[in-house]
Parts: structure tokens; C-alpha cells; sequence
């Protein structure tokens, strides 16, 4: 899967930057080239929605809308999990009053109705505050247990925020898949 | 509240909070300040109840409190009884350990200094089990894994020596405490793998994104060695649940996958290999939309030698929903021996660890249901576990 490949690649990269300051240098040479998880990488978007991609838009789509981003079903939130910034007095792309967006995110790949076409969302969750409490949207399509990070929503991602305490999530578009 | 009324603190006998009705003032005055008629008349002797030695049947609820994660707790009950036995108060997505010798319990969480802000701080927190005291702490200084929490994100060694708090950042670790001393000893790097499982004195095994148990075997210093192992399941179409069970005592371990493969893990020196594996599910189960699901969803039980899971009726993609009906299932001869259906379906189950055990079960509302194991008669029913429990724990026997 392509997201898969890119994933795999910027954790490659990380790999090797943890190999280069690692103490324990040795270690992580006789383990090659298995996967390490990303270390202190700020702005690396992780792939939440893989391989399932196909089959987690094909079941959002179906439902799918464009108009009220406070409902579970608007259209970007097809690798939603979390409570709905756009519930708690932020919005899509902004966090609510007093809380801080997280430098990392996962991606899913959403349809969007109206135009037909595919876009890469990057959910950001909205830390430093308690949970906002407004519109759980906790789908578990295509998820998969914290083995696999980038496709578990078991996680907190506040990684690389203030605060790692979880608010809420928002959903930014950063291209077309 | 609006009649007189004073609490005395027969010790010092200095201070005494007085409550005026229609006034939300709270005035401190000493004692002798206060009129005669202010003053409590007789002076009853105040305790502080102790628990005795834990029974393998009380069962430790932890209670995420999902809506208020900085605030978990741990809820104690009786499960003979329903009894409320006490509580300990726990900070971000905790996880709780039980010593071996049932003197102590640890919490291993995450605070802020200033509630949701602050300066960060990772702590294994350590408690009597009989005064649930809190009696001293080790700082985690790498942090731990914020995860909701799960059974095998904290572990201690069968001894009870060490634990192993499985930590994130997002680079994977663990992160070796002594308890003994009282110390950190320091980080075990992760070749990316997630989750620990002990699998003997002085070794673990983690969960690999590719679908293995890497084994690692560590010395009391935090020196360790890795040995990875070959995939023994799928984890891009057909992925295991993290909450397995392993039993190291007879050197088995168990996980089921999310279609309901069941995966029978040997274990000897500290090394895992895939034993033996089968499909939990007949056709007709299938053809009905059974599946494994929940949160703690399997336990195996060496006395019994069976293992435990919660099963429900639903769609691909279901593997949280909770379950309908606990499946009883014979490792050694490849079977399901007996299904029940629970009154109302659970999020969690486990056994107590016992010669008798008893089946414990864990409704998404905080209901905790005890069950023969044998017949999966309901025998009790403890409401309000919790806001949002996830897990049971209980001390061995």
C-alpha cells in the first residue's frame, strides 16, 4: 500500500536518526533494519489509515456529508477518533479556547462527496486541557492494536505538545491523496 | 450539615470547623474559643481501618474515567460479597500491579504539576496493600506509553523484584524500575515492538508490528539481549489482540486474533514459539458473524486449563464491541467446551487466580458480574464499579 510505503520510509528516516544519537548504538545495529518507532520528529504525520483506507472510505462514504462538521459523518472525518473539536468551540482546523494543536497527527484518506475526489486529512489532536467531553466519534474500522501505532487509536498523539493531556481532534487537509 | 456540628480532632484538640446554617462561611476558631455549649461533649476515639491480607477474591477495578482521565481511580470489591473494600486514587491512564507476596500494590501513571498543565511527571507509585498507603514512588524519568489503559502496557517479574512499564515516546522502550531498591534502573530498548509480557525471572517478550514476539532477556543492571523471532500471525489482515494471557508457570501463552484464530505460544528459557493454532470459530459461527471483541477479553485459567473469551455477533471491524457470550475453550484438545450468555454484555473478564476460581465480568458501565465458571450461573451482581472501568485484577492466591 502506497501510505504503507511512505509510513515505513519517514520511520526508516527516524530509525536512523535514533541510530546516529543512540547510546545503545549497538543494539539497534544488530537489530538492523526492523522498525523503531519515530522519535522526537515533530511535524511527522502518521498514517492511521494503511492499508484499510479502501475499505474504511468505502464504508464512510456511503454516509458521508459535507455540511455540518459537528456530525460524526462529515466527510473528513472518515479516520476520526476523538471528540470533535468542532463541538467544543474549535473547529475543523482550530482548537478550542485554552488548548494547544499537537505537532504530530495521523492521516486518513477521505472522499469527499462533492467533488469526488480523495484528500489526505492529518488529525490533530487538541492537548493541555481535559477531555472537551462533546461528540465522541470513536470508529474502529480499520483499527488496529498499539503494535501497530499508526493505526491504533488506543494512543494518545499529543506527542511533541506542552501538555500531552487529550482534548479533542480536529481534521486539516494536507493534499490529495 | 445545618445542624451544629464539629469535627474533632481528638489528637490535637486545637482546631475545630464550624458550619453556621445560612452562612457559607467556614470559620476556624480553637476550641476554647468556642462556648460551652459549642463544644462536643464526649470525645469518641477516631481509627483508621486496615485491610487484612487480600483474598484472591477481591477484585481490582481500575476505572479510567474516561471523561476525566487526569483523575482515574481504583475501585476494591469483596467479589464474595459486593463489598466495597476501599479505593486508590490514580492519576493519567494508569496501569496497577499486584505483588506477588500481597504486600504492595503499584500504580504506574502519569501527572502534570498543574492538573492538565505543568511539568510532567511519570511515577510508579508504590502502596501497603492493607493500609493502601501510598509509601514511596519511583520517578519514571523516560516516561511511559500513554495508552487507554491495558494490562500488558506494566508488568512486574514473577517475583516481584522488577517492573517493566512498557514506555513510548514515540520511540518504543521499557523502562526498568527495581522495586527492591526502590529505583530506576533504566531503559530496554524496543526494536519497535509494543506491549510486555514476562516470560520468566528475568525476561519478557513484546508484540512486533510484523506480527512476532521479540524475546528479551534482561540483568539486574538493565543490561539486555534480544532475540526476534519468525511472524506467527498476520498483523496486516488478521491481527492478534494485545490482551492475551501467558502463564509461565506451565509455559504457555495465549492470543486470539481478531477473526478468532487462537494462537498457543510455548515458552521455555525465556524464548517463545508458536505451539499450535486453530480457529475458535465452525463454519456455522462464522456464518452467524461470531467474533472475539471487548477490552480484557481472554484469560486462561492454568487450573482449569481453559481458556476464557468474550464473543459477540458483529461485523469486521467490531473487535471493541463487547460481548454477548463468554466461550469456553479447551487448548490441549483444540475445543470449545461450553458457551454462556451473559446477562448483560461485557467489556472485560478474568479469573481469579485460585483453585476454585471464579469468572469475573466487566460491563462498559461499570457492572461487575461473578459467575461459576463451570455453568456461567451468574452467583452476583456489583453495580457502580466505576464511570467507565476497563480492568480487573486480583491478587493470586
Amino acid at each position: 500500500m502506497g501510505n504503507e510505503n511512505i509510513f515505513d520510509r519517514l520511520f526508516e528516516t527516524a530509525s536512523r536518526r535514533i541510530a546516529q544519537r543512540s547510546s545503545r548504538r549497538s543494539l539497534l545495529a544488530r537489530l538492523g533494519t526492523v522498525l523503531v518507532g519515530a522519535a522526537v520528529l515533530p511535524t511527522l504525520p502518521v498514517d492511521r489509515s494503511g492499508r484499510f483506507r479502501k475499505a474504511h472510505a468505502q464504508g464512510f462514504a456511503e454516509q458521508a456529508q459535507t455540511a455540518d462538521d459537528t456530525q460524526c459523518n462529515y466527510w473528513r472525518y472518515c479516520a476520526m477518533d476523538g471528540y470533535l473539536c468542532s463541538c467544543c468551540n474549535g473547529g475543523v482546523t482550530s482548537c478550542p479556547p485554552g488548548s494547544e494543536p499537537s505537532p504530530t497527527s495521523w492521516i486518513g484518506s477521505c472522499l469527499n462527496p462533492d467533488d469526488g475526489q480523495v484528500y489526505l486529512i492529518a488529525y490533530r489532536d487538541c492537548c493541555g486541557k481535559g477531555v472537551c467531553g462533546q461528540c465522541p466519534c470513536l470508529s474502529t474500522e480499520g483499527e488496529m492494536p498499539v503494535y501497530r501505532p499508526q493505526l491504533s487509536n488506543d494512543i494518545d498523539w499529543c506527542f511533541g505538545a506542552r501538555s500531552m493531556v487529550y482534548h479533542c481532534t480536529g481534521a486539516g487537509i494536507v493534499g490529495k491523496a | 450539615m445545618a445542624q451544629r456540628r464539629g469535627l474533632l480532632s481528638a489528637a490535637s484538640g486545637m482546631v475545630l470547623a464550624v458550619l453556621v446554617p445560612g452562612q457559607t462561611v467556614v470559620a476556624q476558631q480553637t476550641i476554647e474559643a468556642l462556648p460551652e455549649e459549642a463544644r462536643l461533649e464526649v470525645v469518641e476515639e477516631w481509627g483508621v481501618n486496615v485491610l487484612p491480607e487480600a483474598s484472591p477474591r477481591w477484585v481490582y477495578v481500575l476505572d479510567v474515567a474516561f471523561d476525566n482521565l487526569i483523575a482515574s481511580r481504583i475501585n476494591i470489591y469483596d467479589s464474595d460479597t459486593g463489598r466495597f473494600l476501599g479505593v486508590v486514587h490514580s492519576g493519567f491512564v494508569p496501569n496497577l500491579l499486584l505483588a506477588p507476596d500481597k504486600s504492595e500494590l503499584y500504580v504506574d501513571e502519569t501527572y502534570y504539576s498543574r492538573g492538565t498543565q505543568g511539568d510532567r511527571i511519570d511515577v510508579l507509585s508504590i502502596y501497603d496493600a492493607k493500609t493502601l498507603e501510598r509509601t514511596g514512588e519511583v520517578i519514571l524519568p523516560e516516561g511511559r506509553a500513554l495508552l487507554v489503559s491495558k494490562l500488558p502496557a506494566a508488568a512486574l517479574s514473577p517475583d516481584g523484584r522488577f517492573v517493566l512499564s512498557y514506555n513510548m515516546a514515540p520511540a518504543t522502550s521499557v523502562s526498568l524500575v527495581d522495586i527492591e531498591a526502590r529505583k530506576y534502573v533504566g531503559e530496554i530498548e524496543s526494536p519497535g515492538c509494543a506491549l510486555v509480557y514476562p516470560t520468566g525471572e528475568r525476561s519478557f517478550s513484546m508484540l512486533c508490528p510484523d506480527g512476532s514476539l521479540v524475546d528479551i532477556a534482561y540483568d539486574e543492571s538493565g543490561g539486555a539481549e534480544v532475540f526476534q523471532n519468525e511472524p506467527f500471525f498476520d498483523s496486516e489482515t488478521d491481527p492478534v489482540f494485545s490482551h492475551g494471557a501467558i502463564d509461565i508457570a506451565g509455559g504457555r501463552g495465549f492470543f486470539v486474533s481478531y477473526d478468532g484464530v487462537l494462537y498457543e505460544i510455548g515458552i521455555e528459557n525465556g524464548r517463545t514459539a508458536l505451539a499450535d493454532q486453530w480457529s475458535i470459530l465452525s463454519a456455522a459461527d462464522a456464518e452467524e458473524g461470531w467474533r472475539p471483541g471487548g477490552w480484557q477479553l481472554l484469560d486462561y485459567q492454568p487450573a482449569l486449563r481453559r481458556v476464557f473469551v468474550l464473543m459477540h455477533k458483529g461485523p469486521k471491524w467490531s473487535h471493541k464491541w463487547p460481548g454477548e457470550e463468554v466461550w469456553v475453550l479447551d487448548p490441549d484438545r483444540n475445543e470449545r467446551v461450553a458457551r454462556f450468555a451473559l446477562e448483560e454484555p461485557a467489556i472485560s473478564l478474568m479469573l481469579t487466580r485460585e483453585s476454585e476460581p471464579v469468572l469475573l465480568t466487566l460491563t462498559d458501565t461499570g457492572t461487575l458480574g461473578v459467575l461459576d465458571p463451570a455453568t456461567g450461573e451468574q452467583k452476583r451482581r456489583i453495580e457502580g464499579t466505576g464511570l467507565t472501568p476497563f480492568l480487573l485484577h486480583a491478587y493470586a492466591e
